[in-house]
């Protein structure tokens, strides 16, 4: 049977896009080149962190939206719809068990990152609540020796000179893991076993004292993560909370597995490993699109195509030395210069960010690509996150925001009938 | 104002300047080397890693070729352990026509250089990546020197033998006694740059051994260098598409050499003269002429992932020269400014090559000697430097000992092979004031995602460093400094083996985590700008990722302050106003 829609990417925008579209009956499949860039992400809801130059955090992302560029995913979305998909977002996903929560008031919470400034994120999964600069307990930040990516000394300083209590603490390797050679996920991996997480309550037990917040590497259970958590917390009678370092990213991977699992449950097959590398469109309308594997290019067709392969880190774009710069599926026009002496800015922490990397596909307001003169390029084509124009989602703090808004957007514009032509 | 009295002062801290500071230390000269930043900061620190055979200048410039040969062979004993014996071809590809080939060949008989025509086969199964359009193949014994650790090393012995070198000392100005006609410089004011001090260093002789910055240092005795700054742009590609050292067979020109640096490929160069040696932008076109000229040589390369791109500047030096930087002589020039100018205790070495700097040093050590009446014979060619004995770098080195030792685990830079252990010995056994500075050290940061996840790991690991060494009484000479024991610094397993020595804060007085950080961020990005599409600006953005996403490091507290670092910053911004961005 035919699929009504087909998405491209299993990052975030595509999976959420998926759930929604799954939940409103539409016959749909995922396909992706790779695992989506929520294996690498703090698994934080961000909104909005900062606008423009403005040194300070945004404190309340909703109010700030319309001082965002006029085509900015948001605006197009719209502040309502955005803030109706951000809590229909929490609700799923708290019916997969992660515990999504922010701030009253629709403020930002702000949590230590690995280097100890704050992240404003809008919301927060359970295991980083307890880290937010409201709660203004003192923190002990407890590391463990030789662990590469994390410095809790570094961390305590850094928020010392903002003005929060926090010390440091070191724990063993050995509480861990016998091997030296474990990343993050590993250690999580390590800690859904019982042994090991009696061994870290009995060695926190050491170093914590009462009344202190107790933040650690985002390393608290993979699987087993909820009941880690309580574990800890109950045990050692304080508050806990995770601080999600380098990638590969625990809190990330919790979400982006439970995103997949519900898919699954719900029938909706997320094929990784399949790069699309042709397509075929007849009078405006794709028809379907091929992948790459060992054997031959397999054909995936839909009534509707949504492309999610994210920005310049997803994949979604490529460029070359001559200044040309791409959408890797469709070729879409794009409002990214095409000359590569204009796609940086000299400092890297430039607060307005860098040129080549806020350009991206122009969407209509139903989400459908359009080139220059403002026409859509494909009547079956939608497009939702990273990879939209006007928006620069790392340097502005919107990558999740983003995502979830213009995918159920987009799944929105999908479901209202757009099948004529089928 | 501290003070300070040596026999030579030397001024300068790329290769030919701490050359120097050696061989006068080994003739029992007092010496202090000043440096205004970290050593080979300048131009020795930015060159593609060619140990000379020669070959490139037998046709043009016989002299510069004969230095070649004979400090090619010194150096291999001399510094074996930073010289990769790669060996070298020159290729004639379709477009080398004409009679240089052989006129190449005899160039190098006559001048000594070995050179054999090798046949293509055999070429082409040593180097299956040439161009299979290349005629003929000659092979030279060209190599692959590391100028960071050469430096450093030499650094080393020449403070063993007495010298003192401090770096971020900048001088401030020369110090003359003296009327016309009968002047003499007689020591300099520098700045410690770090601490923000002054010092006045007396010296019987001065040498400027400033490099591309020689002619600002003798303007400040009031004496006229013309140093021909001819900048020189190197692109590296991300692995090794050659093992040997690729030369095209023809007039030396842009792009026309492959140079196989541990991990990567450095195609260079370009000469473009310019006005200062600070001015370091790269231009689209020059990274487009390097990547267009590599595929001459391998075809692809320019579609290989590129990592990174570099200017560094060459001191060249010729009386009178006016023309194109490309033509000057290569050969080096020792400068006696009483003979010239009329100006006593005063000496400019300029001009060569850092192939040549032992011998540049040999030369004007000789002179100094003479100038304060000694006699001593020089000892550099004979002997190695610390850590000689290892033999030569080979590729596998570091890998096979992070295998043998099993220390995965402790990988901080996981693309060059740094663990902690070599960052624990670099940072207390020199000083170490930037991540940059490690980075000269040990090649952190150096791979494919230039810094995306050692720059936090390193910065972590200073900073613990740091708070631990208030606890420690730290080894130090008698001078106070660290020990400067570098020689084994790129080994991981002795790294690992040797004691952890405690690291002194008084020799790295930068205290702020948050500055080393955004500075080796900056740095890294001022070497990807020029290079940045395909993988490696995905390779980028999830640096962006990491350091805004992630980290936040935009908004850490105390980042406005100043660092050593700042000053380049600076110039950074201000290239972009001027470019109206």
């Amino acid at each position: 049977m035919m699929l009504d829609l087909l998405v491209i990417g299993a990052g975030l925008t595509g999976l959420t896009a998926a759930l929604r579209a799954a939940e409103a009956g539409l016959r749909v499949k995922v396909i992706a080149k790779g695992m989506g860039a929520l294996y690498w992400t703090p698994g934080t809801i961000d909104v909005l962190g900062y606008l423009g130059a403005e040194e300070r955090a945004v404190q309340r992302p909703w109010e700030r939206i319309d001082e965002l560029p006029e085509r900015h995913p948001y605006r197009i979305v719209g502040v309502k719809r955005a803030q109706e998909a951000i809590e229909w977002f929490r609700i799923r996903t708290a019916e997969l068990g992660l515990d999504y929560g922010g701030r009253k008031g629709g403020d930002n919470a702000l949590t230590p990152s690995p280097v100890g400034a704050w992240r404003p994120s809008y919301l927060l999964p359970a295991g980083q609540r307890a880290g937010d600069a409201e709660d203004g307990r003192p923190m002990v930040i407890v590391g463990f020796q030789g662990m590469r990516d994390f410095y809790p000394h570094l961390i305590a300083r850094n928020l010392e000179a903002q003005g929060q209590a926090a010390r440091a603490a070191v724990l063993p390797w050995s509480v861990l893991s016998e091997r030296r050679d474990r990343n993050s996920v590993q250690l999580a991996e390590a800690l859904d076993e019982p042994t090991t997480q009696q061994r870290l309550i009995d060695a926190l037990r050491l170093v914590v004292k009462p009344g202190e917040r107790i933040g650690l590497p985002a390393i608290l259970g993979r699987e087993a993560h909820a009941r880690v958590l309580t574990a800890l917390t109950q045990e050692l009678n304080a508050a806990v909370f995770e601080i999600a370092t380098l990638p590969p990213s625990v809190p990330g991977i919790r979400l982006a597995t439970a995103l997949r699992r519900s898919l699954e449950g719900r029938g909706v097959r997320v094929e990784i490993g399949m790069e699309a590398i042709d397509f075929h469109a007849q009078d405006g309308v794709i028809e379907f699109v091929e992948t790459a594997t060992s054997a031959r290019p397999l054909k995936h067709r839909a009534k509707a195509f949504l492309l999610a392969t994210g920005g310049v880190l997803g994949g979604g774009f490529d460029s070359n030395p001559d200044g040309r710069f791409w959408e890797t599926v469709f070729d879409l026009p794009l409002t990214t210069p095409q000359d590569r002496r204009r796609w940086f800015r000299p400092l890297f922490l430039d607060p307005q960010g860098h040129p080549a990397l806020r350009g991206g596909v122009a969407v209509n307001d139903a989400f459908q690509p359009i080139d220059a003169a403002g026409n859509v390029v494909y009547a079956n084509l939608w497009a939702a996150g990273g990879l939209l124009a006007h928006a620069d989602p790392i340097a502005e703090r919107s990558l999740e925001g983003v995502a979830i808004a213009s995918a159920v957007a987009a799944v929105e514009a999908i479901k209202l009938g757009s099948f004529a032509h089928a | 104002m501290k003070r300070m009295s040596t026999d030579v002062l030397v001024i300068g801290g790329g290769s030919t300047g701490v050359g120097v500071a050696w061989d006068a230390a080994l003739r029992g000269l007092r010496v202090i080397l000043v440096e205004k930043r970290d050593l080979t900061h300048g131009t020795t620190g930015r060159y593609h890693g060619l140990l000379h055979s020669g070959g490139r200048y037998a046709v043009k410039d016989p002299q510069s070729a004969i230095e070649c040969i004979e400090e090619n062979r010194i150096l291999r004993r001399t510094h074996a352990h930073c010289i990769e014996d790669t060996g070298g071809f020159f290729v004639v590809t379709p477009e080398d026509e004409g009679d240089y080939p052989d006129r190449f060949k005899a160039a190098c008989a006559k001048v000594g250089i070995p050179c054999e025509e090798i046949p293509l086969r055999e070429a082409f199964r040593r180097e299956p990546l040439l161009n299979p359009r290349i005629s003929r193949v000659f092979e030279v014994p060209d190599g692959s020197a590391d100028s960071f650790l050469a430096t450093h090393v030499t650094a080393q012995a020449a403070r063993q033998a007495g010298a003192q070198i401090l770096i971020y000392h900048e001088v401030i100005d020369l110090l003359t006694e003296g009327g016309d006609g009968d002047r003499r410089v007689v020591g300099a004011r520098v700045c410690d740059v770090v601490r923000g001090e002054e010092v006045r260093i007396d010296a019987a002789i001065t040498v400027n051994a400033g490099g591309a910055w020689a002619g600002k240092i003798a303007a400040m005795a009031g004496v006229p260098v013309n140093v021909i700054p001819g900048k020189g742009v190197m692109v590296a590609v991300n692995h090794r598409l050659v093992n040997t050292v690729i030369n095209r067979c023809k007039m030396p020109a842009d792009g026309d050499i492959l140079v196989p640096v541990h991990t990567v490929a450095i195609i260079g160069t370009t000469d473009e003269r310019v006005s200062d040696p600070e001015m370091l932008t790269i231009e689209p076109w020059e990274v487009d002429l390097m990547l267009q000229e590599g595929d001459k040589l391998v075809p692809g390369l320019s579609r290989s992932r590129i990592l990174r791109a570099w200017a560094g500047v060459r001191p060249l030096y010729q009386e009178g020269y006016t023309g194109e930087s490309r033509d000057a002589t290569r050969a080096l020039a020792l400068l006696d400014h009483r003979r010239r100018d009329g100006v006593a205790g005063f000496l400019t070495i300029t001009g060569g090559k850092w192939t040549t700097f032992r011998l540049m040093a040999e030369k004007t050590v000789d002179k100094v000697c003479e100038q304060l009446g000694v006699e001593r014979p020089c000892l550099t060619a004979t002997t190695p430097v610390p850590g000689a004995e290892q033999g030569h770098y080979w590729l596998g080195h570091r890998l096979h000992e992070v295998e043998e030792a099993r220390l995965q685990g402790d990988l901080i830079c996981e693309c060059e092979l740094v663990t902690r252990a070599m960052i624990e010995q670099a940072v207390a056994n020199n000083p170490t004031v930037t991540l940059d500075d490690l980075r000269r050290d040990v090649r952190l940061g150096m791979g494919p995602c230039q810094g995306g996840f050692c720059t936090f790991r390193a910065a972590g690991i200073l900073h613990e460093l740091r708070l631990h060494a208030q606890e420690t009484q730290a080894q130090t000479d008698v001078n106070g400094g660290p020990p400067w024991n570098v020689a084994y610094l790129q080994s991981p397993r002795h790294s690992v083996q040797t004691k952890p020595a405690a690291f002194n804060p008084k020799v790295s007085p930068l205290d702020n985590p948050n500055l080393l950080l955004r500075d080796f961020l900056q740095e890294r990005w001022r070497g990807l700008t020029p290079v940045l599409w395909g993988r490696q600006l995905k390779q980028e953005r999830l640096d962006e990722l990491i350091y805004l996403t992630i980290m936040n490091v935009d908004h850490l507290p105390e980042d406005g302050e100043a660092s050593p670092l700042t000053e380049f910053w600076r110039f950074d911004a201000a290239g972009a106003k001027e470019d109206g961005q």
